[in-house]
């Protein structure tokens, strides 16, 4: 928690939204908490307030949170931003990219909000039918794990994910910048033999090398109907590009997982929530990007800078009660629109820097490709 | 569009062209010259057709239409391409002697154009002709319009030469007409790196292949001190960047403002600001996408945050997106979204200068310098050791002379087969 009392409450009161086991999407305490933890954001963080006045939007006259000033995120590549003072930083998370590449950086002073966020949401929208605390599936992370890897968020999520949610035998599949094949290919046989179903997770380009090196195999796995996969991150200059219907299609054929049971998930490192396709939480309902109550989304008009008509494609603003150490309001590299409740991302502009922490993983996993 | 079509295109072009070659190289180029000379003439029907369709075609607004064509034909006269060609082969159909140069162009050349802006296609359609070489262009995507109204004017000009050209459509993801089309004698391919590298790996010699890959354009200018001075020159900058909404691989996307002050780079950028203010009054932006737009926005938020971390970065920029001049605080390379958003870049001498360029030299077009002195010279030559083809004045960048050498190369040259037929006893 905190040092600093006014935000060790709003912390506090943050914590207890996330904690709660009813989610409520109340506007009100949204609108509330957003305004107050802008305030104290503009107050403590100097390059934020300073960027704040430029734009003469300050706490004295936004009043609503759709108003607060988002930084785009490929900025924390130059600047940082946080709330606190240096010394007490707990834990970096750095953004993904190659070694040539600048990184950015996001500095924590606790990991409690982070935690606490990903891991309901994980919950809601991966295994919505679990109703008891103690509930736990068999997980496959095809990613290093935090300990390998220390400053990646993707690890780290993947890391309480494993802790809290899976059951027995559930681990990473990536040790020594080696995707695992064989243990991996062990246990998704041993699934499909038991019918036990078994939940995959891991960034898009790792589910590609997998699908190569089976079918490079001729290994095709008719896993349990209540498989699923959750899978994350682009292709981001790789040396493969997969279309996502072709990627889902692939998964597929040789795992036999249908695309209502693939998420994508939509998050970066400069976010403390994430946001996951809707196809597991509502069947029924159109796909589209969903969050957690603490944490919204704007379709904000290029041009105007104004929120976008419904339908039209603008830029996304994510507004994040997580990021209270640094700052709530994101303007990503990601253009969307939205839909129903919710929104879909429609692709990086051209040039856009790299997003999330796939590369870092992926980077290694080219090079223990078959 | 199939690949079958394009076979065909190419059996009724290498007919064509058969004609074409016993035609003396002066008579093709005189009937090419008056073509030449309608797309100049600001009211001859094709401008005129052009300049009223082209908005629709590509985005570009009617006025800055007009004023890039006028401001990039007036010098395309019948004269210069006759002059461009004996500067690059030669004496135009000397009497025949026992020591000769022959000039023969290719059975067939295939054009594939690439991006939006008009007068690159004009010239890519007649070049081959000039040599006698029949030719099949494949427009751009961005502009599907000006190699139609060009191989329209030409067949109305000589209906046999009309017959040595024509303009096929297709996706570039049609992998067979692209491949038939790749079948020419002569290939000359525009766009970017991943198209050229695509054609490249699908042209093997004996055939010719001329490419054009990605490449820009920056500015040098030394500030003036005089404040009249100064907006005179923005002006001219202005010119540069808001014609082609900066899409050209002559727009420039950054200027650097070469002076030990800091204090003087900020000035020229607050007259540059101004005058692409005045210029989107005269000449407004065309439209552009939400992703572009995005871009800009992007950019400019980026710029704003450097700005509230310290950095002497300044911003001036239109309510909308539809123009940005950012004052950096250092000449590392960034995102340029183009669409009139400059950047200054403050260096503090000549040497800095090349310095700063020297990361992307190897895509670099042209150079605008102004205010050099005596330095002119020597910085002129340096740019051109870095792989700038063209060193001009800032307001000319949109202007080139027909015989600029694009690329470093010829225009015609790289498009001509030359025999050398010594004297024989």
């Amino acid at each position: 928690m905190s040092a600093d009392p006014r935000r060790a409450d709003i912390d506090r009161r943050v914590l207890e939204w996330m904690r709660e086991s009813r989610w409520s999407y109340s506007e009100k305490r949204f609108e509330e908490l957003a305004l107050e933890l802008f305030a104290f954001q503009f107050e403590h963080c100097e390059i934020y307030r300073r960027f704040c006045d430029g734009r003469s939007q300050t706490p004295s006259n936004v009043k609503t949170w759709r108003q607060i000033p988002a930084v785009p995120t490929s900025a924390l590549k130059e600047v940082e931003l946080r709330c606190f003072p240096a010394s007490d930083t707990v834990h970096r998370f750095r953004t993904s990219g190659t070694s040539s590449d600048v990184r950015g950086t996001l500095y924590l002073d606790t990991l409690e909000l982070y935690e606490a966020s990903l891991l309901p949401t994980f919950r809601r929208f991966m295994f919505p039918e679990f109703l008891l605390p103690e509930d736990r599936a068999a997980i496959q992370v095809l990613t290093p794990s935090p300990i390998e890897q220390p400053d990646s968020s993707l690890s780290h999520m993947f890391g309480v994910v494993l802790d809290a949610l899976g059951e027995q035998g559930s681990d990473f599949a990536v040790e020594n910048g080696e995707l695992l094949f064989d243990r991996v290919l062990t246990v998704l046989v041993e699934s499909a033999a038991s019918e036990m179903p078994i939940t995959l997770c891991g960034t898009a380009f790792a589910f590609v090398h997998l699908i190569d090196h089976m079918s490079q195999r001729g290994v095709l796995i008719g896993l349990p109907p209540a498989s699923r996969i959750m899978e994350t991150g682009g292709f981001k200059g790789r040396s493969r590009e997969v279309p996502r219907t072709e990627l889902y299609a692939e998964l597929k054929r040789v795992l036999g997982i249908p695309a209502e049971r693939i998420v994508n998930q939509y998050g970066m490192t400069e976010l403390g929530s994430q946001f996951y396709d809707s196809v597991i939480c509502g069947p029924s309902e159109p796909r589209r990007k969903l969050g957690p109550p603490w944490a919204r989304v704007v379709i904000v008009d290029p041009e105007t800078g104004h929120e976008a008509a419904t339908g039209q494609v603008g830029s996304i603003v994510v507004v994040d009660l997580a990021n209270t150490g640094s700052v709530l309001a994101l303007r990503t590299g990601d253009l969307g629109r939205a839909i129903l409740d919710g929104f879909e991302v429609i692709g990086r502009e051209p040039g856009a820097d790299a997003r999330g922490c796939s590369i870092g993983a992926d980077e290694i996993l080219d090079r223990s490709s078959p | 569009m199939t690949s079958d079509e394009i076979a065909e295109n190419f059996s009724r072009l290498r007919d064509a062209g058969e004609r074409l070659k016993r035609r003396p190289i002066g008579e093709v180029l005189e009937v090419l010259g008056a073509v030449l000379e309608r797309w100049r003439d600001p009211n001859s029907v094709w401008r005129r057709d052009l300049e009223d369709r082209l908005p629709a075609a590509t985005g570009f607004t009617a006025p800055m239409i007009g004023e890039g064509l006028k401001r990039a034909l007036g010098d395309w006269t019948s004269d210069a391409l006759r002059e461009l060609a004996i500067r690059e082969l030669g004496p135009i159909d000397p009497p025949g002697s026992a020591s000769d140069r022959r000039i023969s162009g290719f059975d067939t050349t295939a054009v594939l154009l690439a991006g939006s802006i008009p007068m690159p296609s004009l010239l890519a359609l007649i070049a081959p002709l000039a040599v006698r070489s029949p030719v099949l262009a494949k427009a751009a995507s961005r502009d599907p319009l000006t190699p139609h109204l060009v191989a329209q004017s030409i067949a109305e000009a000589d209906a046999e030469l009309g017959r040595c050209i024509r303009v096929v459509d297709f996706t570039a993801a049609n992998e067979d007409c692209t491949r038939a089309l790749l079948a020419a004698d002569c290939i000359c391919a525009t766009g970017s790196d991943a198209t050229i590298a695509t054609v490249q790996s699908q042209v093997r010699p004996p055939r010719r292949l001329v490419v054009d890959g990605h490449r820009l354009s920056i500015a040098a200018v030394v500030p003036p001190e005089s404040a009249e001075r100064r907006i005179e020159l923005a002006e001219r900058l202005a010119v540069d960047i808001a014609l082609w909404d900066q899409l050209g691989c002559l727009s420039p996307i950054a200027v650097f403002a070469v002076d030990p002050e800091p204090a003087h780079a900020a000035a020229l950028a607050e007259a540059i600001a101004a005058a692409l203010a005045n210029a989107e009054e005269n000449w407004p932006r065309g439209s552009i996408d939400a992703s572009t737009a995005h871009e800009i926005a992007q950019q400019r938020a980026e710029a704003e945050l450097r700005r509230a971390a310290g950095r002497a970065v300044e911003i001036h920029a239109s309510d909308a997106t539809a123009w940005t001049v950012i004052v950096e605080d250092g000449p590392e390379p960034r995102p340029a979204p183009l669409h009139r958003f400059i950047r200054i870049v403050p260096v503090p001498d000549p040497r800095r200068l090349l310095e700063a360029i020297h990361p992307f030299a190897a895509h670099l077009a042209a150079v605008a310098i102004e205010g050099f002195g005596e330095e002119t010279t020597g910085l002129a030559h340096a740019l051109a050791n870095l792989g700038a083809s063209r060193v001009c004045a800032p307001g000319s960048l949109q202007s080139p002379p027909l015989d600029w050498r694009h690329a470093g190369r010829g225009v015609l040259a790289p498009l001509a087969r030359f025999s050398d037929i010594e004297a024989i006893a």
